[in-house]
C-alpha cells in the first residue's frame, strides 16, 4: 500500500462501474437482436461486483498494524452474468427467425430498467471521481506543510 | 521528563544559569557546551528518524504523507535551533576575548 | 524521546492520521456503493482521538466497526451515498484545519528560534 491508497480503491470503483455502464449499453444496444453468431437471441447481461482484499498477504500484515483494522476492499466485477429471465416471445409469422408456431425469441430487455442501470452507475461513477479529488487535495495539503 | 521544546518558555529542561561556564568543556552540569551537545543529539535522533520515514513512505511501506512531512519538519527546526545555539556561542566567546583587563 | 514538539502538536499529528484514516474507510464505502451484501463502517472519530491523546502509543488503531441504523437495499448493500459525501467533505475539511494548524505551530516555533538571533 503506497501513499495513493485511497486513490486505488475510488480508481477500482472507477473501474467497475465503467464496466457496468457498458454492459448496460451493450444490452440497450441490443434489446431487439432476435440472431447471434453463437445462435439464439442476444441474453441480457448483469455485472456482479465484489469486494476484493486485492493485496499480498505481507501488506495486509501491515496495513493491520498502521491502521488496526482488516484491509481495506477495493471492488470489482466478478462475473458478468446471463439474466436467467425466459425470453420474450411475439408472434411474427413472417420474421426469418420465427419458430414453427410463428413466434419470434427476443431477449427481456426493458430499456427504462436499463436507463435506471445506467443513471445509477453514472452516479457512483461521479461520485467516486469526487473522492479521488478529495484525495488528490488532502495529499496536496499535506505537502504543504513544508510550506 | 522528556526534553521538549516550548517557545517562551525555555527548553532542553535546564538552561545553563553560570555564565561563567562559557566555553566550558561540558564536565560541569550545565553550560553551553552541554546545552549544544543536547541539541545535536536531537538533531542526530530527529533526522535519523525523518530519514527513517522518508525511506518508508518511497518505498510503500506507509501510507501516512502527513506524519512524513512532520517529521521532515521537526528535523529541520532542530537543526535551525542548533545552528542558533552554535552561534550564540561562538558570539558570547568573541565577545569575552574581545574583553581587555 | 528527543522532540522538537509541545503537547499541542502531539495532539495535531493524531488527528491528522485519524483523519486520514477515516478517509480511506470512506473511500472504501463509497467504491462499495453497488457491492452486494457490503455493510458501511466507520469510526468514533472524537473517541478515538481522546483514546489517542491519553495513550503514549505512537501506534494508532483506530477500530472500525458496522454502522447500525442505516437503510439496507435488497442486495443487502447499506452504504448511503449522502451519508457517505458529507463525511467526506467533513473530513477533507478536518484534515485541512489540522494541516493548518500544524504548520501554524511549527511557524511559530521556528520564528521563536530564528527571531532570537537578534539581540
Amino acid at each position: 500500500m503506497s501513499i495513493f491508497s485511497t486513490l486505488e480503491i475510488s480508481g477500482s470503483a472507477l473501474a467497475a462501474e465503467r464496466q457496468r455502464a457498458e454492459v448496460v449499453a451493450a444490452n440497450m444496444a441490443n434489446a431487439e437482436t432476435t440472431h447471434t453468431a453463437a445462435g439464439g437471441p442476444y441474453r441480457r447481461k448483469e455485472v456482479v461486483f465484489s469486494s476484493s482484499g486485492n493485496m499480498p498477504f505481507r501488506m495486509m500484515l501491515a496495513n493491520f498494524r498502521t491502521l488496526g483494522f482488516h484491509p481495506i476492499p477495493a471492488v470489482r466485477v466478478a462475473r458478468i452474468v446471463d439474466d436467467p429471465t425466459p425470453n420474450v416471445m411475439r408472434y411474427e409469422p413472417d420474421h426469418p427467425d420465427a419458430n414453427k408456431e410463428g413466434y419470434v425469441s427476443y431477449p427481456a430487455i426493458n430499456p427504462i430498467q436499463e436507463m435506471v442501470d445506467l443513471m445509477s452507475a453514472v452516479r457512483t461513477y461521479q461520485l467516486n471521481a469526487s473522492a479521488v479529488n478529495a484525495s488528490k487535495q488532502m495529499i496536496q495539503q499535506a505537502l504543504d506543510i513544508l510550506k | 521528563m522528556s526534553n521538549t521544546i516550548t517557545p517562551g518558555l525555555g527548553g532542553f529542561g535546564t538552561l545553563p544559569t553560570s555564565p561563567t561556564e562559557v566555553g566550558g568543556s561540558g564536565k560541569s552540569s550545565g553550560g553551553f557546551g552541554a546545552t549544544l551537545r543536547t541539541a545535536i543529539n536531537q538533531v542526530n535522533d530527529l533526522s535519523q528518524d525523518s530519514q527513517e520515514q522518508v525511506t518508508g513512505l518511497l518505498q510503500g511501506d506507509r501510507q501516512d504523507l502527513h506524519n512524513v512531512m512532520i517529521a521532515v519538519e521537526k528535523a529541520d527546526i532542530a537543526f535551525q535551533l542548533m545552528m542558533q545555539v552554535r552561534n550564540k556561542i561562538v558570539n558570547a566567546y568573541e565577545e569575552v576575548s574581545k574583553m581587555q583587563f | 524521546m528527543n522532540d522538537i514538539s509541545n503537547p499541542i502538536v502531539q495532539m495535531l499529528e493524531k488527528f491528522l492520521t485519524l483523519a486520514s484514516q477515516r478517509h480511506t474507510l470512506i473511500t472504501s464505502n463509497i467504491a462499495n456503493l453497488d457491492t452486494p451484501g457490503y455493510r458501511t463502517r466507520d469510526f468514533d472519530f472524537r473517541g478515538e482521538l481522546r483514546r489517542a491523546i491519553s495513550t503514549e502509543d505512537p501506534v494508532m488503531t483506530p477500530i472500525a466497526r458496522a454502522i447500525p441504523g442505516l437503510m439496507e437495499r435488497p442486495d443487502g448493500n447499506n452504504v448511503s451515498m449522502d451519508r457517505e459525501s458529507l463525511l467526506m467533505a467533513e473530513t477533507q475539511l478536518q484534515f485541512n484545519i489540522g494541516v493548518q494548524l500544524i504548520r501554524n505551530q511549527f511557524q511559530q516555533i521556528m520564528t521563536a528560534i530564528t527571531e532570537g538571533s537578534k539581540g
